[in-house]
């Protein structure tokens, strides 16, 4: 059965509303001047934003520093946060903005464009059909697994990239990754579809991509490491 | 007779987002149970799903939360000391500030000298208790602006207020440039 991003479906729902619930006393607290619990309440997106910023930026050291300048830029702006959407995709929407003005701005002036890049509707053929073992979660330790799934997301064109970080990394639902990327929820599905698969084909065990083993394939080999 | 390979190949990841109707599931279902190339590639991909969504990948460097922290506080103490000791820029823009507030007294304390004798000898029909005699100010509930009038103003309309000068001048309406603008004071002697 799949993982899926559908499984428990009603229980996620349940942890989102207590998660909105809280955030929404935080963000209260914090518009009438208790400032030092914007750390509490940005916590959990550290890494989106983080997530969000590398996969338009590139490199660890200016997604690092982009991210600290979004997450202020939000506590100067929170009496703009309109509640018309999660915090958090509010929080992705501001660094979004942000990678784009940076880009232009080194690009001297040239618009950057979300939806750039032409969507491959052609079908997908899979590379590879060896069986994986399941990579323990104890794995994730080793900062070599962690740089070989960064290096296999920098493969992808941006913006299949992008549109598999906002939905499998930060968890946004379809339509929310539609809105944020303003394309329609079949074009969301589209670039998911070959961003998970081409993600698979360069990680998976066996198959050889760019003179690297796919990684399952190097966990199998040293599962004690 | 079942679907193949390429069409399970084309909704595997819209199965994994459970976007499938009931029949097309089933349908790839079933395909897994006898496909072992499609099971691993369904188990594959939920294999990357996992993997990318631990919190250890992607996520910013160790002493990351630290250094917002210590950001956060200095930009929290710059703004208390701002407000305790203001800056150059601050005390620049009360200063000008202020300069700006003299000649805007000045002028709402002309305005009330140019109204107030015109206002004395204003509507000589009026009774007793008509506003000009009271040396009122019109203002109109209906209109949008913050403006007051003598009482016969052309440009004065609608449901009608009379209040003091002072009164007018505190609530922040302005005078008309119509009908007070055109008085000048009275030249003595």
């Amino acid at each position: 059965m799949p993982v899926s991003a559908t499984t428990n479906c009603a229980e996620n729902e349940t942890r989102n509303d207590r998660i909105r619930a809280n955030e929404e006393v935080l963000i209260r607290r914090i518009q009438e001047g208790e400032k030092d619990l914007f750390l509490e309440l940005i916590r959990p997106y550290q890494r989106t934003v983080y997530a969000t910023l590398i996969s338009m930026l590139g490199s660890k050291e200016d997604a690092e520093d982009v991210t600290q300048d979004v997450l202020l830029k939000a506590l100067a702006r929170l009496r703009q946060f309109r509640r018309e959407s999660a915090f958090g995709t509010w929080l992705i929407q501001i660094a979004i903005n942000e990678a784009r003005m940076r880009k232009r701005k080194l690009r001297h002036g040239i618009m950057f464009s979300l939806t750039k890049g032409a969507d491959d509707d052609g079908a997908y053929v899979p590379k590879d059909f060896a069986d994986w073992r399941e990579i323990p979660s104890e794995a994730l330790e080793r900062s070599e697994i962690r740089n070989a799934l960064a290096k296999a997301l920098a493969l992808l064109e941006e913006h299949y990239r992008l549109a598999f970080i906002l939905r499998d990394v930060n968890e946004l639902s379809i339509t929310e990754t539609a809105n944020i990327l303003g394309i329609t929820r079949g074009a969301v599905k589209t670039r998911l579809r070959r961003a998970r698969l081409m993600l698979r084909d360069i990680l998976s065990p066996g198959l050889q991509q760019g003179g690297e083993v796919g990684l399952a394939f190097k966990e199998a080999r040293n599962p004690w490491e | 007779m079942g679907i193949t390979c390429e069409e399970v190949w084309r909704d595997i990841s819209d199965y994994v987002d459970d976007e499938l109707d009931q029949k097309q599931r089933a349908a790839l279902e079933e395909h897994f149970a006898k496909c072992r190339h499609c099971a691993a590639v369904l188990e594959g991909t939920c294999n990357v799903i996992r993997l990318y969504r631990d919190e250890r990948v992607l996520a910013p460097s160790k002493g990351f939360h630290d250094r917002l922290r210590a950001r956060l506080n200095q930009k929290l103490n710059q703004g208390a000391d701002e407000r305790f000791h203001p800056s150059r820029r601050a005390v620049l823009a009360w200063a000008l500030a202020s300069a700006a507030a003299v000649p805007l007294g000045f002028a709402l304390f002309s305005a009330k000298r140019f109204i107030l004798p015109g206002l004395e000898h204003q509507s000589p029909t009026g009774s007793p208790d008509s506003p000009a005699v009271k040396g009122l100010v019109a203002i109109s509930l209906d209109a949008n602006n913050k403006i007051f009038h003598i009482p016969s103003c052309p440009y004065l309309h609608g449901k009608l207020k009379f209040i003091s000068v002072e009164e007018a001048i505190r609530e922040g309406y302005s005078p008309c440039p119509i009908c007070i603008g055109k008085r000048r004071p009275e030249k003595k002697g």
